[in-house]
This record gives C-alpha cells, sequence and structure tokens, in this order.
C-alpha cells in the first residue's frame, strides 16, 4: 500500500481521496477550507461524463437524498435552475414544476428575497402567494439557530395550512443531520417543500458536509484548515510536502500527490494581472483568454513542470485542471469527472 | 405648468442654479433625464481643487477655484475632507516648472507652501521618495453625490421643484422665445407642458443637445476622462504631480478608496465614457509613479466621465466657464465648462443673469448660507458623523439604533436605504448607489443589490429582473478590465449570477 497526499479539500479533493481509499490507498487530504463545493451551490448542474455510478454511489446517504436525471429547482430570487443530479428536497423532476408556491420568509432575515422571487415566479406562470413567519430572526444569527427548536417547526407547518400551493419554497435552514424534517414536514403539510438553491449556502454547505463524512468513512486522514507551502520534488517525482496550520509547520513524505485546489475562483490558482500561475512555481499553466477556463496543463493525464518535464506521480483534479468546456455552473460535474480521471492516470503511473 | 425659470440638468451646476435662485425667491423647476448628477458631476475625481492644477496654464480657473476652494469649505463642510493637497515633483520633471508654479500661485491667489521633500515623506508615508519638490496646497476630497443631493434639498426647501428621470422632449419656439417645453417623466408626476419664463440649459455634455431643441447652438468640446477606485485609501492628502497638467496626475482619498486619474481624450458623444485597458494601465504606471505603493494595489472599478470643456478639446481647453443667451431665442440661458470645484459660482452667474432678465433684483446667497450640518457636531456619535458626512442635513432622518447592514463592503446600514428610499427620489437601483454607496465597494454590488431591491419593492411596483440587469451591467463596465484578485471577484459574480440565478438563462 502506498500513501498518496491529496491538496484540496473542496469536491474534486474529497472525491478523490474517497475513490483512493477504496481502492486500498493510505491517503492524507490536506485543505485549508474553501467554500468551493458550496459554490457549486450542491446541485450537480451538467450530466457527468464517466462516472455516474461512483457519484451516485458516494453521493448516497441516508439524510440527504439524491435525485437524479433531468431536475429543475429554484433559486433564492425564484429564478429556475436546472441540473442533472440534486437534493431531492431542492428540486423536482424537470417538466413538473408546480402550478404554485408559497415563498416563506422569516421577519427581519435576509436569508430569502420574497417580494423579488414572488414577482419572478409569477413571469414565469407560476402562481406565488407569500408567507411571513412571525419568527424574528436577528440577522447576525443563522437561520439555522432559530428552527433548532420543535416550536418554531410546528409554527411553521401550521402557518402552511394556511396556504394551498402546490410547493414551498424555504430558505435553506437545515443542518445535513436534521435533514429529515423536511420530509416530516412535507407529510404533515402534503405537498412538496423546495429549499431555494442559493450560492455560498446550504444545500451547497450541506454536500461539502456529506462529501466529507464519506471520505472520513472510507478511510481517508483529514487535515482541516492547513495549507501546503511548498512540495518537494526531485527530477519528476512529487516526494514529500511541507504542509503548515496552527503553529506546526511539518514534513510529509508521500508516494503520490493529488493537486485539487481549485481554480482562480477559490483561490486555488494566483492570478497575475490577468494571467493564471502556480502558487507552488512548479508547474505549467494552460492559459486561456478566460481566466475560467485556464489551468494545469497535463500530458497523459500527469501533471508537466514548467521546463516541460512530465511529472511520473502527481495529477491535478477539479477546477484547476486546464478545461475548454468548464462553464458557470458546470464545475461540480467537471471536477468530480476529472477527480476520476485523475485517479485512473495516477493507478496507471 | 408654468415657471418662471425652468433648469435643465441636474448636475452640480443645474442644482447649484436651484439652490441659488430659489433663495432668490424665484419660482423654477430642475429637470435631470436621469438621476440626478448622472454626468460629468458623477464621474470625476471628486477633487476639491485649490487651483493649484491650473495656476501655470489657466490662470483664470485657478483664480476662480482658490475662491470657490474656501467658500465650499465653509458652507458644505459636512461632504468635504480637508485633506490638503501636495504637489510633487520627481526627477524626470522639468525643475524650471516648479518655479512657474510658486510664481502662478502667488500671481493667482492659491495659497501655497513649499515644503522639504522629508516633511513631505512624513505626512504622506506612501509618496515617492525621490520627490524633488513638494508644495502644500489646500486641495481637498468632496462627495459629489451629497454636494448635489444638498444643494437639491436646500433648493426643494426655498421652494423649488426638483424631479429626476424626467427628460425635455422638444421645445416650441414663438417670436424668439421659447413658450412650451415638452417634457417626459418616468414616473408620470409631469402630465402638462411647460411654460417656462426662462430656460436656463445646464446639461453639461448634453448641452448643444438641449439647445438644438430650440434650434440655437451652444458649443462644449466633449472629451473623456478615465478614472480608477483603488481599494482602501491609499493616500492621505490629494496628491498632485507638478507638472503641466497632463494625464495620470492626480490621486484623490475618497471615503473608503483611492481615486486615481484622468485620461483625456476627445468624446464622440455625452455617452461616450468607456475606459480602455490602456487606460487602466497607463493611470496606475503614472500615479504609482507618485505613490509606489499603487503598483501592486488592487483597483475595485474603473470608470470614466465626459468633460463639457471651453474653447478646444483636451488639456489645451480652458476649464473656466461661460454663460450664453440663446442666438435665435431671447429666454435661454446656456452655460457650459466649469468645475465641480466652480459649480456655485457658475450658478451664482446664470442666476444673476436669469434674474436680470426676470427684473429680480435680489442678491446671491449661496455664499452665505450653509448647505449643510457643521462639520463637528459636538456630542455626535461616530456612526452620526459618518452619516452626515454622506447626507448632511438628512442624517438624523437615519435611525442608527438599527445595526443591520445592507452592504458590508461599504457598511450602508439598511436604515440609510430605507432613507433613501423615503424621499421617493431613487427609481432604480443607481439611484440608491449614488445616495448610500451600497455598491459601489469591492463586490460591486454582487451582495446588497438583492436586499436593497427587496426594499425597494416594498414601496413600488417593478420589474425585478430588468432593475438587476440594468444596475448589474453598468457595474460590469467598471469592472470589465479588472486584474488581479478584482478580476477573481468579477469571476465569482458571473458565477453566481449565470450559474446560480440563472440570469443569462431568463432573457
Amino acid at each position: 500500500m502506498s500513501r498518496v497526499l491529496v491538496i484540496g479539500n473542496g469536491a474534486a479533493g474529497l472525491f478523490s481521496s474517497w475513490l483512493l481509499a477504496r481502492k486500498g490507498q493510505e491517503v492524507v487530504l490536506v485543505g485549508r477550507g474553501t467554500p468551493s463545493t458550496s459554490m457549486s451551490t450542491g446541485c450537480i448542474r451538467t450530466r457527468p461524463e464517466g462516472c455516474e455510478r461512483e457519484m451516485a454511489e458516494f453521493l448516497v446517504n441516508e439524510h440527504m437524498p439524491w435525485a437524479v436525471g433531468a431536475r429543475a429547482g429554484l433559486s433564492k430570487i425564484g429564478t429556475p435552475f436546472r441540473c442533472w443530479m440534486a437534493p431531492s428536497h431542492s428540486t423536482w423532476k424537470y417538466g413538473e414544476a408546480p402550478g404554485s408556491v408559497t415563498v416563506v420568509s422569516i421577519e427581519g432575515h435576509p436569508a430569502i428575497h420574497v417580494r423579488i422571487a414572488s414577482s419572478l415566479l409569477i413571469a414565469q406562470g407560476i402562481r406565488a402567494e407569500h408567507l411571513s413567519l412571525p419568527i424574528a430572526v436577528p440577522p447576525e444569527v443563522p437561520l439555522t439557530a432559530a428552527f433548532r427548536s420543535e416550536g418554531s417547526w410546528e409554527l411553521l407547518a401550521k402557518a402552511l395550512r394556511t396556504t394551498s400551493s402546490d410547493a414551498v419554497l424555504l430558505p435553506a435552514m437545515v443542518p445535513l443531520r436534521e435533514y429529515g424534517r423536511l420530509d416530516a414536514l412535507e407529510r404533515q403539510c402534503g405537498r412538496k417543500v423546495l429549499e431555494a438553491v442559493t450560492p455560498l449556502g446550504p444545500p451547497g454547505l450541506r454536500l461539502t458536509e456529506l462529501m466529507h463524512a464519506r471520505a472520513a468513512g472510507a478511510g481517508v486522514t483529514i487535515w482541516d484548515g492547513r495549507r501546503v507551502t511548498a512540495l518537494d520534488i526531485k527530477g519528476d517525482t512529487v516526494r514529500g510536502a511541507t504542509v503548515s496550520g496552527g503553529s506546526e509547520v511539518k514534513e510529509v513524505a508521500t508516494d503520490a500527490a493529488v493537486i485539487a485546489t481549485g481554480g482562480p475562483l477559490v483561490d486555488g490558482l494566483n492570478i497575475k494581472g490577468r494571467e493564471l500561475d502556480d502558487p507552488f512555481g512548479v508547474f505549467q499553466v494552460a492559459r486561456s483568454t478566460d481566466a475560467l477556463r485556464g489551468g494545469y496543463a497535463s500530458r497523459e493525464g500527469m501533471m508537466v513542470r514548467v521546463d516541460g518535464r512530465r511529472m511520473a506521480n502527481a495529477v491535478a483534479a477539479g477546477d484547476c485542471v486546464y478545461s475548454e468546456r468548464r462553464d458557470h455552473g458546470s464545475g461540480l460535474a467537471g471536477a468530480l469527472d476529472s477527480a476520476r480521471m485523475a485517479v485512473m492516470a495516477l493507478e496507471g503511473a | 405648468m408654468r415657471k418662471d425659470v425652468l433648469i435643465i440638468g441636474g448636475g452640480a451646476t443645474g442644482a447649484g442654479i436651484a439652490r441659488d435662485l430659489a433663495l432668490r425667491g424665484v419660482d423654477c423647476l430642475l429637470l435631470d433625464m436621469g438621476d440626478f448628477c448622472h454626468g460629468a458631476s458623477g464621474g470625476n475625481h471628486g477633487l476639491l481643487h485649490s487651483g493649484g492644477r491650473y495656476v501655470v496654464k489657466d490662470p483664470g480657473s485657478a483664480a476662480e477655484c482658490a475662491v470657490e476652494n474656501t467658500v465650499l469649505k465653509r458652507i458644505a463642510p459636512f461632504c468635504i475632507e480637508d485633506t490638503g493637497g501636495l504637489f510633487v515633483s520627481l526627477p524626470e520633471d522639468d525643475p524650471l516648472f516648479a518655479d512657474r508654479f510658486k510664481d502662478a500661485c502667488r500671481s493667482t491667489g492659491v495659497p501655497t507652501e513649499e515644503i522639504g521633500a522629508e516633511e513631505a515623506t512624513s505626512s504622506e508615508p506612501g509618496l515617492n521618495p525621490l520627490a524633488v519638490r513638494c508644495f502644500r496646497v489646500p486641495d481637498g476630497s468632496v462627495d459629489p453625490f451629497s454636494l448635489v443631493q444638498a444643494n437639491i434639498c436646500d433648493a426643494r426647501e426655498a421652494g423649488a421643484l426638483a424631479l429626476n428621470h424626467c427628460a425635455v422632449t422638444g421645445m416650441t419656439v414663438e417670436d424668439g422665445r421659447i413658450v412650451r417645453v415638452d417634457v417626459q417623466d418616468r414616473r408620470g408626476r409631469l402630465s402638462s407642458p411647460i411654460v417656462p419664463e426662462v430656460v436656463v440649459n445646464a446639461s453639461g455634455a448634453w448641452v448643444a443637445d438641449v439647445a438644438g431643441l430650440a434650434a440655437c447652438t451652444a458649443r462644449a468640446g466633449l472629451d473623456q476622462g478615465s478614472m480608477l477606485v483603488t481599494y482602501g485609501r491609499q493616500c492621505r492628502h490629494v496628491i498632485n504631480r507638478l507638472r503641466e497638467p497632463s494625464n495620470g496626475d492626480i490621486a484623490v482619498p475618497s471615503h473608503t478608496s483611492t481615486v486615481l486619474g484622468t485620461t483625456s481624450r476627445p468624446a464622440r458623444s455625452p455617452d461616450d465614457s468607456a475606459v480602455t485597458r490602456e487606460d487602466v494601465d497607463f493611470l496606475l504606471r503614472e500615479t504609482s509613479a507618485l505613490l509606489p505603493s499603487l503598483r501592486g494595489c488592487r483597483i475595485v472599478r474603473a470608470y470614466g466621465g465626459v468633460r463639457p470643456l471651453l474653447g478646444g478639446n483636451g488639456r489645451e481647453a480652458s476649464r473656466s466657464f461661460s454663460i450664453t443667451r440663446g442666438d435665435a431665442v431671447d429666454n435661454l440661458v446656456s452655460v457650459a465648462g466649469g468645475k465641480l470645484t466652480t459649480y456655485r459660482l457658475m450658478a451664482e452667474k446664470v442666476s444673476d443673469t436669469v434674474c436680470d432678465m426676470l427684473g429680480n433684483s435680489s442678491g446671491c446667497r449661496t455664499h452665505l448660507e450653509a448647505l449643510g450640518p457643521p462639520a463637528d457636531v459636538e456630542g455626535g456619535s461616530i456612526a452620526l458623523a459618518r452619516l452626515r458626512r454622506k447626507y448632511g442635513r438628512m442624517a438624523s432622518s437615519i435611525s442608527t439604533s438599527d445595526t443591520r447592514v445592507i452592504c458590508s463592503c461599504e457598511q450602508v446600514l439598511r436604515s440609510e436605504v430605507t432613507a433613501v428610499l423615503k424621499t421617493g427620489d431613487a427609481l432604480t437601483l443607481a439611484d440608491v448607489m449614488r445616495r448610500t454607496r451600497a455598491g459601489m465597494g469591492y463586490c460591486q454590488g454582487l451582495d446588497c443589490t438583492l436586499s436593497v431591491l427587496e426594499l425597494m419593492m416594498q414601496g413600488a411596483k417593478m420589474d425585478p429582473l430588468l432593475a438587476l440587469r440594468e444596475f448589474l451591467r453598468e457595474r460590469e463596465h467598471g469592472i470589465s478590465q479588472a486584474s488581479g484578485d478584482q478580476l477573481r471577484q468579477g469571476l465569482l459574480r458571473e458565477h453566481v449570477l449565470n450559474g446560480v440565478y440563472g440570469m443569462g438563462e431568463m432573457e
């Protein structure tokens, strides 16, 4: 058994760690904790290319039921959101849009924009009605805090009885371990409960939570809140890395490395001026006129040094890999696909 | 609707004229086709000139600036930061220019004091240590939005009617007089044409277009200037390059940022304000010669304005102003040229002309009466002082007990937005931004826009998608040339708007 160091605890890092651990590798995952996976909203926008089965297996979890196939949901401003795989509570089967939606807001909380959402729903031909819950939430307190008590859920269920829409649009407010609440609420009010899709918030955060648990469950050693500051490279081989975090700096020896630090968006690649740059100062970056598409260059699946030499045991995964096809919102499927490719390349090496 | 005077253009000059005339008891109406301050009055540095910049080449304008500088500091201290200014020459600059500058300051009345390079760098630590000659001048930083807003508030209190988003669409001339002015009000408040005694054309870059409606000519050279907004304040004083006025000479600390400027090129139209990649590179290169820390500084936004200049284009044109009576029309007065710093003087001269025409003998009072609260009010809190700088007298109507922040980049309170909406002037998200700064920070409105819009929709029926698109597109112009961290911010913005909110797909 050999040791693989995975750098980056976003979607690609967690997924490749899990794949490697299942294949019997010793995996150490180092990540400084970025909002990468939550940026992807927790829904997989485009159809994954080759790892649908692995992804379904990876994502399956009793707390967060996933639905596969063409899905649609609503953002927190009421705009339509299309995707391929998603938490079932955030979306409906494409083509089966509700005819009417109750938009729920909580007094004083900016989590959902009721007037904007209602107006944009109406523009799409969906009847919207507005339900303001008489729960006062101070803006500095996360919404979940107000929903820790049974009372809040009862109040919500009771208030929903006064409405008659086909579906309910909720500001996302449930932690992963309490996801079953939404099922209970659906049963109680007898209709679909939708969670609004938001950037930088649930359900994306919940997906990160889930992925983290799956990787840990597969035996991956996870060092959160730490960053790799330098790589120990001899010739074409990564031999170790300097990991720093908290008050300690340590050297880690490794037999192979997966670089999954993310693209320019979540700070994995440096941006100098309008150009992308490798923060380690080691690897070749393929530039593109669109910074979103640029990223690490590769040859036969392996990373390439700035001097043109192909690495023997280093691969890149996720948004930091150069991609012609990446688009806004397609990042998550691409990241997971590329994690699978990276693991395959490492196995071949 | 009958009015003694119709003023077209709600920039600094128009707002100043409305205040001036209203204080003299003249019944006037001020109209702007967009928001107040949407033209060059908003698209400038916010530099309260001491006059120093023009002493050598344009002494007339320099003398005007010198006088108005002290007047404005006296009447409107709430929206002026008396930062002081420095004129600094570098080794590559013409060594004789400094002496010419010194003499010209003396003859134009611009107060200046030469200081040693050591004193200059100790009071302005970011200054290039190779600085050769340094002069202190009384430059300041002025918030043009609050200045114009204060003029409008004051004008209204004195009885003037001021409406934004109200465009003049046509004029009827009979026997050499404008007898009727047709308007189109975006909010339907004005339904009948205006019948004015006198029409004042204070439409800045649009001066020729408005005069054209009465078949008159008014000349202004249109000149585009680009500016950059940096993250954070990079200097304490207004920093000027001590050389003949040219491009990339000025850095002005303003609110949470520093404004760098400017460039100069002929503009094809009043809307031709686009900033190019070359402008951005040029401005950074030139201004960082004065303040080396600007080299690695994050540029939040680039923006442009179109200056209406007198006589010729670009740097050769005078910054002074002219007032002309319509060639074939008796009751049209056009004003062109000038500076933000001299807006009050321009307004005074125009108002004198108008009062002459109306047979009104009252004199100007705008230099005597305060435009807003005094700069330091005893016993006020820091929060209130901050609000006073933005809102002048209106600050007292904003609740500081509600601490909810709506724009985290610029730390704008939700109650500021509520108070602004209550005035009824803000029709668009950009209107709210001009008044509150919500959306001017480094995320350029990504975070606060939705919350502001939600509040706006409480009081008015509007199409949220249209409003969002209009605003975000305008902000996008400013970050299209972004690099480094601001490019990253731009990517995030696109990702959220198109990827999560699907706004690109909702066409």
